[in-house]
């Protein structure tokens, strides 16, 4: 050990020599900022609502059970019934038989296919719920090493996106560089999301608008119910894509799943807020014609699905940016509130 | 069994029967369902006694406290955090023959009015704690409990592990060389000098025997002095003989010897060894089977500021040490076959105790000379499989952080009562009063401190100085029992330790 240069020795001081500064207890402020984390009512209903549907695993539950073996036995006459086919094709001649095999053999490769998609699609929903709660987590710890690595995935999931370039580049610059975890996803969801979402709110203004126009004008109350539910189904699907999932058939049905107890959940919220407002506030609407009020309704429902699906395909939380409302996505069907 | 012949089947024998020993009692453990089972490791003086404590006296008056509406003590272990711990108690201990850990002791040493920390341990000791709580995921949410096996001992005894794998000759052989290393010779001259001049050939004497173990055991015990502070040091009895003081099997020391010498018949290397062999059938290898041979997790304890304050060969001598024992474990990812038959580790926390002797900025220098230090038995346990993670911590945190002005510059400090007769900068303390204190700076290249051949730098010397303190003053809650003791990471300790399965 050589004579250290001008650094500091190992010493002691007496407590009334020198001049003394308490700092804060760094333990105490990590603690707090560590407490708040796991109390967010609204991102409590969304993971409750992904782990209810998007993440859930179907052959556990007693449903699935009883539809996968419906279904492999359904499977099984399938092939009885195709082996009795193609052997009365034979016998009828060769060719025949042949034709029958190759249309048979094409048939399930297209299913093979079909059902590979089926289940990348659900994994890929699987992978963006995990990481919605994975950034989340990150976010609320204020994780550098865990906020890093999810930042790349998220870009990642947006790689085949041209119109993406420029925050994932961005993204990717940061990622090397020093910021805290906690920033380094509010970045992210500034840059990489909001476009996404700007998006999706477009989607679900067009489908409430329309929902709530084709209700006021169709003659037939079931018409009304299959388009609402038709559009609700479409508006889903097409928002999981615009945040890069792809649901197959399956997959929809996990994605509505979540949906509805996103719904039933936050439900209550809603009634508190905006929903029972203004349909009561629609009085005046409503007197003038029933049909048009319910329209409105019809278009406030479809906007309400429409807002549930966003939280529970984003593949993060809403924190730097507020969750839009119903007002926000819809702001034509409150015209007449304004007024007031 | 031919005397002292070693037979070449016999150690695959023994082995196998020591092996089906272990899997018969993990295999009652696994269908008596008992919990968890935490092993606490650490060589002496690492902070064993005091973790167990802290960790039991947090989780027992953490659901009380929660009531009462008192600030988390533990806010990263997510069990407390989301007020699911519903209580922890303490139970009688599934094994009858050893004594229960003395918590109510050691807490009232750390508490009471003239608080200091807790004697060295001096025997084995086992307890078991029962923590209600609700479970949120998996196949039962609700009211579930886990309890959690933790057991006590002197971390000299953990220095024997590594002798398992060793025979006498080899090992004479090794402790002769590391002996005759510069660190050590000075303290080992006199034993050397006397068992150098010996012909291990020669007839057995008792006397001898006796003489040469006492000579022995003085160099251990000087090597461990906290001057020097040096860790590899087996056989850990000749340390901390607990029961077995006097006993011929601890009456041996090593020879200058070739394996074949051990094989005549009479001579005095034959009775080292079988003393040596002995000494491992009846100490060794029990205490392996009954307390370490079935953990599920693992927390590794690690005085590194002792080491660091003695100097580079005492913190290469401390690697080699942990690098030995921790051979000894079983790491890997569990299966259900395995959780049966074979427990493996499955998480390993190191944990650089004593950090509240640091201001907390230095805290990840620490930490990465920690992941230096145990560097091998990280690669080691990560390519099976376990998950590992490293943390300063201080299960009790003896101390408060302040800035000193000094000139212009602002040192970072810490604040607390050292311990009586502890030195820094050329003063020493009497026990009495806080002081601030400047430690020094840690380098920020962890492989600084393995470089040289300093042992027990003096304290005017020293780039860094890590001073004891004397515990915490304890505050009292409203029922007068004292509220858990402030500490360092703790939480986070725990959440790795048992978070998942507390989920």
């Amino acid at each position: 050990m050589s004579m250290p240069d001008n650094r500091p020795r190992p010493r002691a001081f007496r407590l009334d020599d020198v001049v003394i500064e308490s700092q804060p207890d760094a333990f105490l402020v990590e603690a707090d900022a560590a407490l708040p984390a796991v109390i967010d009512p609204d991102e409590g209903a969304i993971e409750a609502a992904q782990k209810r549907g998007l993440l859930r695993r179907t052959l556990i539950s007693w449903g699935g059970l009883f539809w996968s073996a419906a279904g492999a036995l359904a499977a099984l006459a399938l092939g009885l019934w195709f082996d009795r086919l193609i052997r009365d094709l034979f016998d009828r001649s060769t060719t025949l038989g042949t034709i029958g095999l190759v249309l048979a053999g094409l048939a399930l490769v297209a299913l093979l296919v079909l059902l590979a998609r089926e289940l990348t699609a659900i994994y890929r929903q699987t992978h963006i719920a995990r990481l919605h709660i994975a950034l989340a987590e990150a976010r609320a710890a204020d994780d550098r090493e865990a906020a890093r690595t999810r930042v790349a995935e998220l870009a990642a999931l947006y790689a085949h996106r041209p119109e993406t370039a420029t925050p994932r580049a961005l993204l990717k610059g940061l990622v090397n560089e020093i910021v805290d975890g906690r920033d380094l996803i509010d970045i992210a969801e500034r840059n990489l999301m909001v476009p996404l979402d700007e998006e999706a709110r477009r989607e679900i203004a067009t489908a409430a608008k329309r929902v709530s126009v084709v209700t006021a004008i169709s003659p037939r109350a079931l018409l009304d119910v299959l388009f609402v539910v038709a559009q609700a189904m479409r508006l889903m699907r097409r928002i999981a894509e615009i945040y890069g999932g792809r649901p197959g058939f399956l997959g929809a049905i996990k994605l509505a799943r979540s949906v509805a107890s996103h719904l039933a959940i936050t439900g209550g919220m809603a009634v508190g807020d905006s929903l029972v407002q203004q349909v009561l506030g629609h009085g005046i609407a409503a007197k003038l014609s029933a049909r048009l009020g319910e329209g409105v309704l019809n278009g406030l429902l479809t906007a309400r699905v429409g807002l549930s699906a966003m939280a529970v395909c984003r593949p993060m939380p809403f924190a730097a940016e507020r969750a839009p409302g119903v007002r926000d996505v819809a702001p034509f069907l409150f015209s007449e509130k304004k007024k007031d | 069994m031919g005397g002292t012949l070693p037979s070449p089947a016999l150690p695959n024998l023994s082995d196998l029967i020591f092996e089906t020993g272990i899997a018969a009692r993990s295999f009652a453990d696994f269908v008596t369902g008992s919990g968890l089972r935490l092993g606490v490791t650490g060589l002496s003086r690492a902070g064993k006694t005091i973790f167990i404590t802290a960790l039991i006296h947090q989780l027992t008056r953490a659901a009380k406290l929660a009531a009462e509406g008192r600030r988390n003590t533990l806010p990263v272990f997510r069990l407390i955090a989301e007020k699911r711990l519903t209580g922890a108690r303490l139970e009688p201990q599934p094994n009858d023959a050893v004594p229960r850990f003395a918590y109510e002791d050691h807490l009232a040493a750390l508490t009471a009015a003239d608080r200091h920390w807790p004697e060295s341990t001096r025997r084995i000791s086992e307890l078991r704690l029962t923590i209600e709580f609700e479970r949120k995921a998996g196949w039962r949410p609700g009211p579930s409990s886990l309890s959690i096996d933790i057991v006590d001992y002197p971390g000299e005894w953990l220095l024997d592990l590594p002798l398992l794998g060793k025979t006498y000759a080899q090992w004479s052989r090794e402790t002769l060389e590391a002996s005759a290393a510069a660190a050590r010779a000075s303290l080992a001259a006199h034993w050397r000098g006397a068992t150098l001049g010996l012909d291990p050939r020669e007839p057995a004497s008792e006397d001898q025997a006796r003489r040469l173990a006492e000579l022995f055991t003085g160099y251990l015990k000087a090597a461990r002095a906290e001057r020097y502070a040096l860790s590899t040091l087996p056989p850990g009895r000749f340390l901390m003989p607990g029961d077995l003081e006097g006993s011929p099997a601890l009456t041996f020391a090593p020879l200058q010897v070739e394996d074949a010498d051990t094989e005549i018949a009479g001579s005095l290397a034959a009775m080292m060894a079988r003393r040596y062999e002995a000494y491992k059938t009846h100490v060794v290898r029990p205490f392996f089977r009954d307390h370490f041979a079935r953990l599920d997790r693992q927390i590794v304890l690690v005085d590194a500021l002792a080491a660091l304050n003695s100097g580079p060969a005492a913190v290469r001598d401390l690697e080699n040490a942990l690098a030995d024992v921790l051979t000894a474990f079983r790491a890997g990812r569990s299966n259900l076959l395995s959780t049966i038959f074979r427990p493996r580790i499955d998480k390993i926390l190191f944990a650089a105790t004593k950090a509240d002797h640091l201001h907390h900025t230095s805290h990840d220098r620490l930490e990465s000379i920690l992941r230096h230090l145990v560097g091998r038995a990280i690669a080691r346990a990560e390519n099976v499989g376990a998950a590992v993670d490293v943390v300063a911590m201080a299960a009790v945190r003896a101390t408060r952080e302040a800035a000193v002005q000094q000139g212009r510059q602002n040192l970072n400090a810490i604040v607390g009562t050292p311990l009586p007769g502890e030195e820094i900068g050329g003063e020493v303390f009497d026990g009495t009063g806080e002081v601030a204190i400047f430690p020094g700076e840690l380098p920020a290249d962890p492989r600084a401190v393995f470089r040289g051949e300093t042992l027990a730098v003096s304290p005017g010397e020293a780039d860094y100085r890590f001073v004891r303190f004397r515990p915490p003053l304890a505050e009292l809650g409203t029922d007068g029992l004292p509220l858990p003791l402030p500490h360092i990471r703790l939480d986070r300790a725990l959440e790795f330790l048992m978070g998942d399965k507390v989920r």
